[in-house]
Order: structure tokens, then C-alpha cells, then sequence
């Protein structure tokens, strides 16, 4: 029997997790280069999309004549819900076909079915965070005020929607896996979702007794929540942390559940 | 040394299991370079895509402390909407070289196919593709103890087959190849033992004549 040690070389080994990183990193540079290098204007979209459904809300407001949504200005307050519903509408299509579409490179071993998934995670919370800044610093050049009141509850409700995102899209990898036309089916429910979860209203513009249409939505508290966050004169009246929590637990469980599962379907 | 612990590997069809492989436990001493042989179907390119990880067994593992490349093949390996270039840029990044460009270098001098290499893979013909897949794994240094290819020799021109026989043989100190071919000259060229799928099993031989001719007096219709 041949000694381990006189056939393995002095090349580094690297353990585990500095496989993925090294992975994801190679993988990011593929997909920034496939998704914004194509074409220049792949930046401009992604800025001026949300810019673009936050105008025609903004026109329809002013049109009614209203100059403030729950005590905050018309503008920042779409803009507090537009950008984190488009992070969530962005992350499950893109997560959700994460694996699908990388399949050739799972020949490669260091290459596992997470990985592409996380790679695009990274690229859309990145993206998030350049419009984000980007927008708002525009809006405060035009004299608004930008700057979130509490800074820690606006990054937790942030980061929640990440884990809610990422746990639901590990999940649709499972469902694509076994049925091909669940991109399908996807849009079809983010399209009424963009209405359920208060992307241009607040639980004080509706009727108490409509509340339960809308709270059992994740999304619906973690935008009410974010606001509540965001300015000192909202004050929700039923974004719940706990509820949320809950459902990122659940959902993160079950993206990594299914996704363990299936681990070895998704490369062949 | 490569060991196959209970190792069983099934494909799920409309008739139940479709068993390739059941209950082997089998050590490979890997002195010697294999060649493996078996009918269309057998599981020949299900094995070396198991030795190199691209796909797991369906029950049992496969253990070895040895370097094991990526499965060489014309399938798989290569991104065809990638450039040459980029393939090979993605393969030394997620091995965890940092400086790409040597390598890109070394890959782009030995398969030689010009301007090409900067052009998507999917516009290559099958030698060209054989020819950068080849390059990749000699040109980095990665010094594996195995290397696994599945009928990659088997295209390619003259010039190509002898460079890449020359850097076969010069690696073949350090690296030994576990190699699916058709042709029993191209096998009995590089590989000294041989592998033979049968009956769901595995069937190892110190020398390479006696598993071919298991083979021909198993599988060949006179």
C-alpha cells in the first residue's frame, strides 16, 4: 500500500471554507462580468427602475394632492418601500435559478450547488446596497432628510429580509429542481405581492379592521418595521419583530432542509 | 490508493432503480495507471465523474488521499458561453490561484489554437475543445496523483496526440491516469492495469491484456 505522504505535494491545502470563498469569488467575477459586462447600461437599470416606479407612484400622489404618507415625505416614503421589495422580487428569481443555470461547473469539485446561490445573494445585496446609497444621496442633495433615525432596527429589518429572501430562494432551487416551470409560477405571486406588502401605503392609511388581509406577509412587516425605523414620525401599529423572526427561522430552515436533501440531485 | 466503501450508484427510471453499480468494496493501489473498460451504458463516464466529484454515489462513499483531478472530458468542465480564456481563468481562481495570468498563459501556449482562445467555448470544435480542457490540466501546476480522462485522446490531430502523450508520459513519475477509452491501443498505451465494469461490479487486473480480453470474451460478438 502506497504512504499517503509520498504522493501528496507540498501544494497548500486549503481547508473548506477557504474552498468556497475562493469559489464564490471566481463565480462573482463570472456573473458580474455576464450580468453588467454585456452591456454598460446593466448599472444604469438598476438604479433607474426603482426611480422610475417610485415617479409614477410620486405622480399619482401628487395628482391626489397629498404631500406626506404617515407624516413622512411622499418620496422617501416610496423609496422605503420600493427598494426593499425590489431587493426581495430580485433575490428570489435570481436565487432560485442559481443552481439551474450553473449546472456545467458543478463538474468542477470544488464547486458545490450553494455556491452559485451565494454568489448571487452577495451580487444582489451589493447592488441593493450601491442604489440605495446612491438614490438617497441624491435625495439629500435635493434637501430631504436621508439619514435612517434608528440605524440598528433598519439594518435588522434589512437583514431579516435578506435571511427571509435567501431561505425562500434555497427552497424554489428544490422546487425548480422538480418542476421546471416554477420561475413561472414565481411571477405570477410576486406581482400580487407587490400590493400586499405596503410598498406605497401604511397600516395607518388602512382601516384597522383590513389589518388581517395583510399581517400574515413577512414582507408586509418588515417594510412596516423598516418605516417605523426609518422615520421617528411613523410609528407602526403592527409591524411585529417577533413574527418576522420567526418566519426567517422557518424559512431558512426550510431552504437548507430541502437544499440538503436534494444536495445530490442538484449536481447531477 | 482509492478505495470504493459500499459503494452503490443507481439512476432513478419509470421501471424503478436502474442499479450501475451495486455494493462494491474495491481498492484501487493506483501504482499503476487504469484503464477502464466496459459497453456503451455501463457506467464507464458515471464512475469517473464519481472519482472526480462531479457526482456522488447514490449510497457508500469513495475515500482516497490522493490528488484527484476533475474528470477530462469533452462534456462538462467547460462553460461554453465562457471564453477559452475565462474557463481557465475560473478553474485557477476556485483552486486558489491568485495570479491568473501565468496560467492563462501556459493553457493558451499549449493548446495553441490562436485567437480562438479568447472566443466563447461553444464555437470550438471538439479537438479545440479537447486541446484547452488538456492544456488546463498541464499547464497549472497542481501536480495531481490522479488524473482522470474520459475519451479525451480519442480527438485531436497528430500534433496534438503526440504533445499530449509527451506530457503524459513526463508527469508519469508523480501522476497516474485512470483513462476511459474505446480504442484498445490508446489504453494499452497509457495504462499499464485494467478496470472492468461488469455485472454491476468492478473488476480490477494488475495487467491491462488479461482485462481486454475479459472484456472481448464478455462483451465482443465474434
Amino acid at each position: 500500500m502506497l504512504n499517503s505522504s509520498e504522493l501528496t505535494h507540498a501544494v497548500p491545502r486549503r481547508n473548506a471554507f477557504k474552498i468556497m470563498c475562493d469559489t464564490v469569488h471566481a463565480l462573482l467575477m463570472r456573473e458580474v462580468k455576464a450580468r453588467f459586462g454585456s452591456s454598460k447600461l446593466g448599472y444604469f437599470w438598476a438604479i433607474a427602475e426603482p426611480i422610475a416606479q417610485a415617479a409614477v407612484l410620486g405622480l399619482l400622489f401628487t395628482l391626489i394632492g397629498r404631500h406626506s404618507l404617515a407624516n413622512v415625505p411622499v418620496v422617501l416614503f416610496l423609496f422605503s418601500g420600493i427598494l426593499p421589495f425590489k431587493l426581495f422580487s430580485k433575490l428570489l428569481p435570481q436565487l432560485s435559478l442559481g443552481i439551474a443555470s450553473n449546472k456545467a461547473l458543478f463538474a468542477y469539485r470544488q464547486v458545490a450547488p450553494i455556491d452559485p446561490v451565494i454568489t448571487r445573494l452577495v451580487i444582489e445585496i451589493a447592488t441593493y446596497a450601491i442604489v440605495y446609497l446612491v438614490i438617497m444621496t441624491a435625495l439629500a442633495w435635493l434637501g430631504f432628510d436621508v439619514v435612517p433615525d434608528r440605524l440598528l432596527p433598519f439594518f435588522m429589518a434589512n437583514g431579516l429580509l435578506i435571511i427571509i429572501s435567501f431561505g425562500l430562494g434555497l427552497a424554489l432551487c428544490a422546487a425548480v429542481q422538480e418542476w421546471e416551470d416554477t420561475p413561472k409560477l414565481l411571477a405570477m405571486v410576486l406581482t400580487p405581492m407587490f400590493y400586499l406588502s405596503g410598498v406605497f401605503f401604511a397600516a395607518t392609511m388602512i382601516p384597522a379592521q383590513y389589518w388581517y388581509l395583510l399581517t400574515w406577509n413577512p414582507i408586509f412587516h418588515i417594510i412596516e418595521l423598516s418605516r417605523d425605523a426609518y422615520f421617528d414620525s411613523y410609528t407602526t401599529p403592527v409591524g411585529d419583530w417577533q413574527y418576522v423572526m420567526i418566519c426567517a427561522l422557518v424559512l431558512l430552515f426550510l431552504g437548507l432542509g430541502l437544499y440538503r436533501i436534494n444536495r445530490v440531485r442538484f449536481s447531477a | 490508493m482509492i478505495t470504493f466503501k459500499q459503494l452503490s450508484k443507481y439512476y432513478p427510471t419509470k421501471q424503478g432503480r436502474r442499479y450501475i453499480f451495486k455494493d462494491i468494496n474495491l481498492s484501487l493501489p493506483m501504482d499503476k495507471s487504469i484503464g477502464v473498460l466496459g459497453p456503451n451504458g455501463a457506467g464507464k463516464s458515471t464512475l469517473i465523474k464519481m472519482l472526480g466529484g462531479a457526482d456522488y454515489p447514490s449510497k457508500g462513499k469513495i475515500v482516497s488521499p490522493l490528488k484527484i483531478s476533475w474528470p477530462l472530458g469533452l462534456h462538462g468542465g467547460l462553460q461554453g458561453s465562457m471564453s477559452g480564456r475565462e474557463n481557465v481563468r475560473f478553474v485557477a481562481r476556485i483552486h486558489g490561484f491568485t495570479d491568473t495570468k501565468v496560467v492563462e498563459e501556459k493553457v493558451s501556449e499549449f493548446a495553441a489554437i490562436g485567437i480562438y482562445f479568447d472566443e466563447p467555448v461553444k464555437t470550438y470544435s471538439s479537438g479545440m475543445r479537447a486541446r484547452v480542457a488538456f492544456g488546463l490540466t498541464m499547464a497549472f501546476d497542481f501536480d495531481f496523483d490522479v488524473l482522470l480522462v474520459d475519451e479525451l485522446t480519442a480527438v485531436g490531430d497528430t500534433n496534438f496526440k503526440k504533445k499530449s502523450e509527451k506530457v503524459l508520459k513526463d508527469k508519469y513519475e508523480n501522476t497516474k491516469v485512470i483513462m476511459v477509452n474505446h480504442s484498445a491501443n490508446e489504453l494499452k498505451k497509457y495504462c499499464q492495469a485494467g478496470l472492468l465494469i461488469k455485472d454491476q461490479n468492478l473488476h480490477y487486473f494488475e495487467e491491462i491484456d488479461h482485462a481486454i480480453q475479459e472484456y472481448q470474451s464478455c462483451y465482443v460478438t465474434h
